[in-house]
């Protein structure tokens, strides 16, 4: 069945309601619960190999170590493990918490990390909603997750945290607005906010050298660009040498520092989804989203890419994890505005002289 | 009386022709001061009034060139207490004198000698805590090792040790209250990943910007130096300095004890077992330093990430050498008064390879440490001019070691007060004048480099020494009784500084008073000065590029 939905090029959702002959309203709205359902778990599973398991054999593979091997085959096992583990944790509540803002903000961070999924395509047709303004929705969701940190960095009722929250609200702005106008840059190209246009525009070749086509992905039209928005990624997602508002060694994990049991389980998901919608939003402008890189491959279904191509993007975060040092909140501060943001300006001016020149 | 050291070049006085000191012309600048003179087996000590000490050392200090004090010993007599202050030059660390200042039993107090020397204010602060001597004019005269709340003086004589301390909780509880401004108070630590420890940083914030640090120490305190007191010479202290610095620092920690123990009972090494104790004590320090290497990587990237993971590789080989050596990984014991306890592990020219393959890797080793660190843009950004400690705050507060060699201050015990058989040597002492976190990074490098030099030649020479000139002890009596009222302070070149121990005999087989001068505990003292103005990350990485061990600075 899941192939199915790779070949089709009907809509996710109403492809669902045909296989299960739900043709009212109701029935619709039912799919598209079963849609959300498919994408989610999708997701979430992801996330699930990526946080107990991969992240610790990749920063186990940087540091000269073996890491978790001895529950099931490579030690897979220990997702189960560690489920278990987290779950049956006593969640404690400490003195003088502002509820429920403190309830709620472990909540919106994978909430606001899910719901940017909906508007991904990730090969075939297994995108739920393919919206007008997609890209702008996807950042506009993406930027709750500040907002969830913050809610968690005050009502945590603990000088860390505080310090933590203060620092996420500060970079916040340091890096949005250039993460953003360099994706603007990608706009001027494809002439679309849709993000399966986006993809699609990228799918003719480039060029070709020794009869193998390079796909005219914008990572290869604007390299530029794309360096651009990867550096700005890792301090979206707050990885190093941006994970200032955790800092372990400075903040002891800032706002994260009071949550426990499930509320901390939350927080460690919404970072994995988080990465991983960073991974999502830069194969789509950058990466050709789910087409495979050469034609000859592309017998491989468009979804196996996509995934390849967002783990990818989290193997550089932890390769960035692994071996870059941390920077101090000012000069984070000063490479988002003097740097990143003028930079941003900058290709998004030359890309719209070369696409007014070309175009 | 000013607090700055006199910068002025006037002609030092109290130094003969042939360099060494003239102690009667030393007496003769104190004008009166010196009410009689002892002899302790180091060097001789002048014997002054408790309200003289701060125009003694200001004279010392200025005009005879005596700007390093080592450390404070606080004792108490049947008769009275005494304070002795041992004084050493940065330039020349065997011109040493003691200031020896005895106060009343009913009433121990002397003048505070903070005001010239900065690095009393803390050492003062423990004479006063463990044994109870008030110092006048001492801007702060706290406990420092021992909570707020403790009843009596542990070290001195009419202590009870049966009698159980009731501390409340209320009592003894870390302050939380916001002082009544914009600031923030902030408790970092006991228990926080960056103290490197149980320390505990009383800090106020404005912002992100560190107004304060306060320093509060002691969670680690075990009064090693009582334990010794009521252990005998022979057998029985050497195990405890494997506890001080703990970071598999060990053998340099017996070796400060071993050091004036055998000047003290007037006891002889043979050259084959200095040999290998100067091999065994550098193999230490590449550890310690890899591991300072390690936990500042860890500091400033923020994670257990493939620097901390390196330096962990690298340290391990060194570790499993140190293993076979001693039979230990940690607490070695490998040393005895008058040698050491066995010859190398067979088969020999195995463990001499196994030694030699590592010291051979380690200037790779090194160049990978700086192809991932030191050039690293961000790193440079995080590091250059951070925690600046210019040499005049350094030699203040008594810094030693790693810390002092990348302030620009060219001190080192290993070569200017020659032990073990390191004179026989060829090596050198790397100094940076960086005075910052960046340059306390390059300096321990640069001495693993050092040290593999020195092992590598101890190597050699262990390979072709004779196979009967293989002496391990000297002819140590069974049980070691120095003479009475002989009193000692020797330090050695540990991995954190100057690692000293002063010994007084009371004639018995146990020391009557034995006191352990930290280096780490003086570095940690210039903490505040270092991180004061910068962000919480600034003291962060300051902290960590000290690389103190609480076991040595709580002792």
């Amino acid at each position: 069945m899941t192939f199915f939905f790779l070949e089709t090029q009907t809509p996710l959702v109403d492809a669902i309601s045909q296989i299960f002959g739900l043709d009212s309203t109701l029935g619709l709205i039912f799919s598209a619960f079963i849609g959300a359902f498919l994408i989610g778990n999708i997701m979430l599973i992801s996330a699930a190999i990526a946080g107990p398991w991969a992240k610790r054999k990749i920063t186990a593979t940087f540091g000269d170590r073996i890491a978790v091997n001895r529950l099931g085959p490579l030690g897979l096992l220990i997702i189960v493990a560690d489920a278990i583990r987290l779950i049956s944790k006593e969640l404690i509540i400490p003195e003088g918490v502002d509820r429920p803002s403190w309830d709620i903000a472990p909540l919106i961070l994978p909430f606001s990390a899910l719901l940017g999924f909906a508007v991904i395509p990730m090969g075939g047709n297994l995108q739920l909603a393919d919206p007008e303004t997609g890209l702008v929705f996807v950042f506009a969701i993406a930027s709750i997750a500040s907002l969830g940190v913050v809610i968690a960095g005050y009502s945590s009722n603990n000088k860390f945290s505080m310090l933590g929250g203060l620092r996420a609200v500060a970079m916040n702005i340091a890096y949005e607005i250039p993460l953003i106008v360099t994706a603007a840059s990608v706009v001027l190209f494809a002439g679309t906010l849709r993000l399966s246009e986006i993809v699609a525009a990228q799918s003719d070749p480039l060029l070709i050298i020794a009869g193998v086509a390079i796909p005219s992905w914008y990572a290869f039209i604007n390299p530029f660009a794309f360096i651009l928005f990867l550096v700005a990624n890792l301090a979206e997602i707050g990885r190093n040498p941006f994970d200032i508002p955790e800092a372990p060694t400075e903040l002891v994990a800032g706002y994260i520092t009071e949550y426990s049991s499930v509320y901390f389980v939350l927080f460690f998901l919404g970072e994995f989804l988080h990465i991983f919608l960073g991974g999502a939003i830069i194969t789509t402008i950058f990466l050709g989203g789910a087409s495979a890189p050469i034609s000859s491959l592309s017998f491989i279904p468009g979804f196996v890419w996509f995934l390849l191509k967002i783990w990818s993007v989290f193997l550089f975060t932890q390769w960035m994890r692994a071996s870059i040092p941390r920077l101090r909140i000012d000069q984070m501060l000063e490479i988002g505005w003097k740097g990143l943001l003028a930079l941003s300006f900058v290709n998004l001016i030359f890309t719209a002289i070369l696409v007014g020149v070309i175009g | 009386m000013s607090a700055k050291p006199s910068l002025t070049k006037t002609k030092i006085i109290g130094v003969s022709r042939d360099g060494t000191l003239d102690y009667d012309k030393l007496e003769k600048l104190l004008n009166g001061r010196v009410i009689y003179r002892e002899n302790h087996i180091n060097a001789p000590a002048f014997v002054i009034r408790p309200d003289a000490v701060q125009d003694t050392l200001t004279l010392l200090r200025d005009k005879a060139g005596f700007d390093h004090l080592s450390c404070v010993t606080a004792q108490e007599y049947e008769d009275r207490f005494e304070s002795i202050y041992h004084l050493r030059k940065y330039s020349k660390p065997k011109h040493e004198l003691g200031i020896v200042v005895p106060s009343p039993r009913d009433n121990p107090w002397n003048q505070s000698a903070e005001p010239v020397f900065k690095t009393a204010n803390w050492h003062e602060r423990e004479a006063f805590d463990l044994v109870g001597i008030h110092y006048e004019g001492h801007p702060d005269l706290r406990r420092i090792l021992l909570p707020d709340t403790w009843q009596g003086h542990p070290l001195g004589l009419d202590y009870d040790q049966n009698k159980p301390q009731i501390i409340a909780l209320k009592e003894h509880e870390n302050p939380l209250a916001d002082l009544e401004n914009d600031t923030m108070f902030i408790n970092i630590g006991p228990h926080h990943p960056a103290t490197h420890g149980v320390l505990h940083l009383k800090t106020v914030l404005d912002g992100e910007h560190v107004l304060s640090v306060d320093p509060d120490i002691g969670y680690l305190h075990r009064c090693e130096e009582q334990m010794a007191q009521g252990l005998n010479y022979r057998y029985q202290i050497m195990p405890y300095p494997d506890r001080w610095d703990y970071a598999s620092a060990g053998l340099l920690n017996e070796w400060a004890y071993a050091r004036a123990a055998e000047d003290l009972a007037s006891l002889e090494v043979p050259e084959y077992a200095q040999i290998i104790r100067t091999m065994g004590a550098e193999l230490c320090r590449i550890c310690a330093h890899f591991l300072a290497v390690g936990t500042f990587a860890l500091d400033v990237y923020g994670d257990f990430t493939a620097i901390f993971m390196y330096a962990m590789r690298d340290r391990e080989i060194v570790q499993s050498i140190l293993e076979d050596l001693t039979g230990q990984r940690m607490m070695f014991n490998y040393f005895r008064l008058g040698g050491v306890v066995w010859d190398l592990p067979e088969p020999r020219a195995e463990f001499l390879d196994k030694i030699r393959t590592f010291t051979d890797g380690v200037p790779d080793g090194i160049k990978e440490y700086n192809n991932l660190m030191t050039s690293n843009e961000i790193f440079q950004l995080r590091c250059i001019g951070i925690g600046i400690l210019s040499p005049d705050v350094a030699r203040q507060y008594g810094v030693t070691g790693p810390v002092a060699r990348a302030s620009g201050i060219d001190y080192d015990l290993r070569r200017d007060d020659p032990y073990g058989y390191y004179e026989h040597l060829n090596w050198d002492v790397i100094t940076n004048n960086g005075c910052d976190v960046y340059s306390r990074f390059l300096v321990r490098l640069g001495e693993v480099e050092q040290s593999a030099k020195i092992i590598d030649q101890c190597v050699s020479l262990l390979e072709s020494w004779p196979e009967e000139d293989r002496i391990l002890q000297s002819n140590v009596p069974r049980t070691i009784k120095p003479p009475l009222d002989a009193e000692i302070y020797r330090a050695v070149e540990a991995a954190k500084g100057e690692l000293g121990v002063y010994i007084r005999s009371d004639g018995t087989q146990k020391p009557a008073r034995f006191k352990i001068r930290s280096p780490c505990f003086s570095n940690l003292s210039t903490l505040s000065e270092m991180a004061q103005g910068g962000l919480v990350p600034d003291l962060i990485a300051s902290l960590g590029s000290l690389d103190i061990v609480l076991g040595e600075v709580d002792r």
